[in-house]
């Protein structure tokens, strides 16, 4: 837990239990998919809190930690490491489509 | 079903496959009411298979020694499409895995599984995973004897045997009854070779303690003859003593690999050969009639031997070179003169290794049934094999896998990459795997070019577990995080065929992920310029050594 609470800025993650989607706590205590609604920690203490908090909202998400995080000065917030920002953004890559190639 | 050759269920099967479902469908459903935590939940599904990655669940569907049916290949399509995203990727244990799964929906994806028996059982957890096989058994030329009969065997004693289903760590077999082993036996927790011996009798090599990841090590030989019927005693012999003293103190330290080097081969021999002549002569040696009830299963198709020589398929030859060039890599001699068989890349140029939708799945099922008796193989190499194709039917083939985009002249070249599906899905994952794949098959996507460089195979992992087997490339390349930056360690002279299994040597630091292409195109600038007449790139380099090798990469990122 030490390396999660490395950053700054920290923001509560977790997979929902129902499809495994990536989801963010809101300032409301909610779930949400959306990155630019998660709430952010400011310091040591208050994501300790966060991370509390989402722990006590887990009954439909599995194993929530913190994220670190940057904030640019639009308030934009975006994780440090490659693997969050690809868990919050998806592949990096185009997956195949499903009809991309049709046989004939 | 359509008539193919290779074991169905018998009702024990099924009832054992049906009861499992139910059991999974009341346990899902108990973890969304949220009577069952997380930490109670998590093991039952990964005894299904069912794994939390970076974005969702990911099924991975057991291929029993990477047979298929066109019928359960079309069923493998219809869950994509219904429960995933409408695609799947084969993996380098002849799986599939689907990386889009709902909880939710998980118990009708494997329902759905079972209608074709086939399921998930197994595919996770320190137990014994599904047995490997080279993917060319009962069709390839070189053949012994079809390994699948004795994958069946060891596939009924392993399922749910209740003294292993706890080991130490996880357990891979793999079984080739070809002399050019094509199922990397040496590098499995025991691998499995069939040959025949000077009196003409066709037995088992068996050999232990090999494996990749952390710490990548060769199997050593510990019967250099075992007699068939004896082949369940030995293996049931073998994981009692691995269960008995393997580490369970540290997860790393506790494959088998691990036991054989601490102990040595010759004591781990001793303690095997003790406790297999303590069961040898029980209920575990097989019966004839039980080899044969399994063997007539796998009855080879009715082949008739045919032309070697078709003139529309020489004439297709000189006149469209990329299917000239297709015939040299993606067909292989078969058993049956007038027969071949036939390997579809799933490595189109830039796209993702292994991977095909749902609409490509059911066109190769369909390419099965007109013309490769509805079977399909897959690869450890993330391939699709068509295993019992006429000579005549070899320009259709071509065509028909051409409207797929499967008609890649590229096996065994310099894009028919393994790679693991990386930190773009996976938890485990340190690095990207599919968008370096992408970017190298790219580079190097001319037909020409590839036939010119011959037979090089890249194998890409993105972490230390290597899923890519990239210890096993010609050249590998690992994914390692650097402080938060991808970089990509390359390795050279790993070699799994022709019986001369080898590790790759590390050749330096390790690289940006954007100068990987040129490290690439560097080491094979070494290769063009000092190769001899019929090396091939691992040649050259057993013959070179590394610093030629290290010396032009260096210099070139």
């Amino acid at each position: 837990m030490a390396k999660n609470l490395s950053g700054d800025l920290q923001i509560a993650s977790a997979n929902r239990l129902a499809d495994g989607m990536v989801v963010f706590l809101d300032e409301a205590g909610q779930w949400t998919g959306r990155l630019d609604r998660a709430a952010v920690a400011r310091d040591r203490r208050a994501a300790e809190i966060l991370l509390e908090r989402a722990r006590v909202e887990s009954f439909t998400v599995v194993d929530p930690f913190l994220v670190a995080v940057v904030e640019d000065e639009a308030g934009h917030i975006e994780p440090l490491s490659l693997r969050e920002k690809i868990r919050a953004s998806g592949l990096t890559f185009a997956a195949i489509a499903a009809e991309a190639v049709r046989y004939a | 079903m359509p008539d193919t050759h290779f074991y169905r269920y018998d009702e024990y099967d099924r009832r054992l496959v049906a009861e499992r479902v139910e059991q999974f469908r009341d346990q899902v459903r108990r973890r969304l009411a949220g009577e069952l935590t997380e930490e109670q939940f998590k093991p039952l599904r990964l005894t299904n298979g069912l794994y939390l990655q970076l974005h969702a669940y990911m099924l991975r569907i057991a291929i029993p020694y990477g047979t298929l049916s066109s019928r359960q290949l079309r069923k493998l399509a219809e869950i994509a499409r219904k429960y995933d995203r409408g695609y799947g990727h084969f993996t380098t244990r002849q799986n599939l895995q689907l990386h889009w799964i709902k909880l939710e929906q998980a118990p009708d994806a494997i329902a759905a599984l079972a209608e074709v028996d086939m399921h998930s059982i197994q595919t996770s957890g320190n137990c014994v995973r599904n047995t490997t096989a080279d993917h060319f058994a009962g069709a390839a030329a070189d053949e012994i004897e079809d390994p699948r009969v004795w994958c069946e065997i060891v596939r009924q004693w392993s399922t749910l045997h209740p003294e292993f289903s706890f080991l130490p760590r996880k357990f891979k077999i793999a079984i080739t009854g070809s002399p050019n082993d094509r199922a990397a036996v040496r590098v499995h927790d025991i691998g499995l070779r069939l040959w025949r011996n000077d009196e003409g009798e066709v037995g088992f090599e068996v050999i232990v303690g090999g494996g990749l990841g952390r710490t990548p090590m060769i199997g050593k030989t510990l019967r250099e003859f075992l007699p068939r019927d004896e082949l369940l005693a030995y293996l049931e012999a073998t994981l009692r003593v691995y269960n008995r003293y393997g580490r369970r103190d540290n997860l790393f330290k506790a494959r088998i690999k691990i036991l054989v080097h601490e102990i040595g081969a010759e004591k781990m021999r001793e303690e095997v050969e003790a406790e297999y002549r303590s069961m040898k002569d029980s209920a575990l040696k097989l019966a004839p009639e039980t080899v044969e009830a399994i063997a007539r299963q796998f009855a080879p198709p009715p082949l008739r031997p045919g032309r070697t020589r078709v003139p529309e398929v020489e004439a297709l030859k000189l006149g469209d070179p990329d299917f000239a060039l297709w015939l040299k890599s993606n067909v292989a001699p078969h058993r049956v003169p007038g027969h071949a068989i036939v390997t579809a890349s799933l490595k189109p140029a830039g796209a993702p290794p292994g991977d095909a939708s749902a609409a490509q799945m059911e066109g190769v099922a369909d390419i099965a049934d007109m013309y490769s008796f509805s079977e399909i193989r897959v690869s450890h190499e993330q391939n699709l094999v068509l295993p019992h194709v006429a000579i005549e039917d070899l320009p259709a083939v071509y065509r028909a896998l051409g409207r797929l985009g499967f008609a890649e002249a590229n096996v065994g070249k310099i894009t028919d990459i393994i790679a693991c599906p990386g930190l773009d899905y996976c938890s485990l994952a340190n690095a990207r795997s599919i968008p370096v794949a992408q970017r190298i098959s790219t580079r190097f996507a001319a037909l020409a070019r590839q036939h010119d460089i011959g037979d090089l195979k890249i194998k890409i992992s993105g972490c230390i577990n290597a899923c890519g087997h990239h210890h096993v490339g010609h050249i590998g390349i690992l994914g390692v995080d650097k402080n938060g930056v991808e970089l990509y360690q390359i390795s050279l002279g790993g070699d799994v065929d022709f019986g001369q299994t080898s590790l790759g040597t590390i050749l330096g630091p390790a690289v940006p992920a954007d100068r990987v292409v040129e490290a690439v195109e560097a080491l094979v600038a070494v290769y063009l310029d000092a190769r001899r007449a019929g090396e091939r790139f691992v040649d050259t380099y057993r013959r070179l050594g590394i610093q030629p090798f290290k010396e032009r990469v260096y210099a070139a990122v």
